[in-house]
């Protein structure tokens, strides 16, 4: 019984992270059509931020937000602009291209930046929760709360302010979009930055859980596209739910499946990727097509 | 069809030229004009460049020559921004609701450009009275309804601008032909009731022309014939190449 408990609260805070680290991604490929191969770069340049404000300075990891979110949202808006503008209208084949370069660009300037080294953070939330007979890491359950609680902002902020519609609408129906006024030029701008900003915080997210290095990337990359196509586009809740269905499946392989380990547990949630591929492509959640591309 | 289509017109397209391709005109040497409370009718065979002359006007084809004048003021290649914001909307041919918003947030995107929430509101609330259809599914999401009342959500959210002009493009597309008869009978009362003023493009002559006050049929990107919707429905030879006999 304890087993199978802390198994559930090692799923629910791995898939917890697991969706936020997720959220940048659906979003653009959802709203703009482009499949960010960058993706994981991005959250490994936060986590890069983070440690670089938690060495140099000593500030507390989770306060590192403060900085990593409005930057990336800056560095998101411009690159944008420089460079995604371009790749908008194009075939899927030219943003993977254009993406997978900038992913090779960004992890080996860090890597000449920073060496390969991995690099970890210090917190002063490193103890942890006995309840019963599980424990629970401090740093994982703070985690876990600032996930739901950011997953829940962006929510909010799509369902109810201007800007939230005006991006929901250039992803349902571009034209529509722009025969009622909406500048679909300044909603991709906007929207692509903001994904970049949630994409980096959520590396501020897992810095204290996991080691930081130029090429933790392509991994998440990799489940990003994973519980996005299970998922579904169009849905923040099926993202949640998507992100906690991996964890939790990972774990409880990890934890069940004799003599599979913990890498190989990944491999479940890519057996449930081709499954739900095969047998409801849109993904559980999904109700938006992707853009035309 | 209204009984007060005298004055100035509100719209005058004249002799425009335009089309995809640089250097190949779809359109060459459109004329038309829309008086205040009328209804005019666009009609032609396919790719005699109907919805090019729309697009033309909207701003999302370059006009390379002729002009047009809108409450006599050159709007010639203005954007789809600024053609919304001198009153004019348009209800294109596509499907073009949000389908995973509500009806009610689907009329309030028809105001994206107003701040006023008050009376983005007191709209909807306006545009739910002329359409009980609509008021009836306030809450359900577009992309669940019947083509017909998304259709008519199109309208609603084209009149919730309160424009001067209306652009429908092929408002009959992809309808059942009772639904068809509705939303042209849906026209019309607006037209009656409002004031409502509109230029229409239908593939659907006869239903389109019966409510018009005038019409112009388009052949290879421009005007053959132009008259009164009756004289229109009665003119042999529109008769036989678009009416069917």
């Amino acid at each position: 019984m304890n087993q199978f408990l802390q198994a559930s609260v090692n799923g629910i805070t791995l898939g917890g992270f697991y969706a936020v680290m997720v959220l940048g991604f659906a979003i653009i490929w959802g709203v703009m059509g482009v499949i960010n191969l960058a993706h994981g770069e991005f959250v490994m340049v936060g986590a890069y931020l983070t440690w670089f404000l938690n060495k140099q300075y000593g500030w507390e990891p989770f306060l590192a937000l403060l900085v990593v979110f409005p930057v990336m949202f800056v560095m998101g808006y411009l690159l944008q602009k420089i460079l995604i503008n371009r790749i908008i209208d194009r075939s899927y084949l030219i943003s993977l291209l254009v993406t997978f370069g900038l992913s090779i660009i960004i992890s080996n300037s860090f890597k000449l930046m920073f060496s390969a080294t991995p690099r970890t953070v210090d917190t002063v939330l490193s103890s942890f929760w006995r309840v019963g007979g599980i424990t629970i890491p401090m740093a994982k359950s703070v985690v876990l709360i600032m996930s739901l609680l950011m997953m829940a902002g962006l929510y909010l902020f799509l369902q109810h302010t201007r800007r939230g519609k005006s991006i929901r609408a250039a992803a349902q129906n571009r034209e529509a979009a722009r025969i009622v006024g909406i500048e679909i030029a300044a909603v991709y701008a906007f929207t692509f930055a903001l994904a970049i900003a949630f994409t980096s915080a959520s590396g501020t997210l897992i810095s204290p859980i996991q080691p930081i290095f130029p090429f933790m990337g392509p991994a998440l990359t990799l489940k990003a596209f994973a519980i996005t196509a299970i998922a579904g586009l169009g849905s923040i809740p099926g993202v949640l739910l998507g992100g906690l269905l991996l964890g939790l499946i990972e774990v409880f392989v990890a934890t069940y499946v004799p003599g599979i380990g913990t890498n190989l547990g990944v491999v479940a949630s890519y057996v449930l990727l081709v499954v739900v591929l095969v047998v409801r492509p849109q993904g559980l959640f999904g109700s938006l097509r992707p853009a035309e591309g | 069809m209204s009984m007060m289509s005298n004055g100035r017109p509100l719209l005058e397209v004249q002799d425009i030229y335009s089309g995809y391709q640089a250097d190949f005109d779809i359109i060459k040497g459109v004329s038309l004009h829309v008086k205040p409370g009328e209804i005019v009718c666009v009609i032609g065979p396919n790719g005699a460049g109907k919805s090019t002359v729309f697009k033309a006007l909207y701003g999302f084809l370059n006009v390379r020559q002729g002009r047009v004048l809108f409450d006599d003021r050159d709007i010639t290649n203005i954007r789809p921004q600024e053609a919304l914001k001198a009153g004019i909307t348009i209800v294109p041919q596509l499907r073009s609701v949000f389908p995973d918003m509500t009806v009610a947030e689907n009329l309030e995107m028809g105001m994206y450009l107003e701040r006023d929430k008050k009376r983005i509101k007191q709209r909807i609330a306006y545009i739910l009275e002329l359409f009980p259809r609509l008021a009836e599914r306030k809450n359900q999401k577009a992309g669940t309804m019947s083509g017909g009342e998304q259709r008519m959500l199109e309208i609603g959210r084209a009149l919730m601008w309160e424009p001067k002009l209306v652009l429908m493009d092929e408002p009959s597309a992809g309808l059942a032909p009772l639904i068809t008869k509705m939303i042209f009978r849906g026209i019309d009362r607006l037209n009656k009731e409002i004031g409502l003023t509109v230029l229409m493009i239908e593939q659907n002559a006869r239903q389109g022309l019966e409510i018009s006050d005038r019409g112009y049929v388009l052949e290879l990107g421009q005007n053959s014939y132009e008259g009164t919707g009756e004289e229109l429905l009665h003119n042999e030879e529109v008769r036989r190449a678009f009416l069917g006999g």
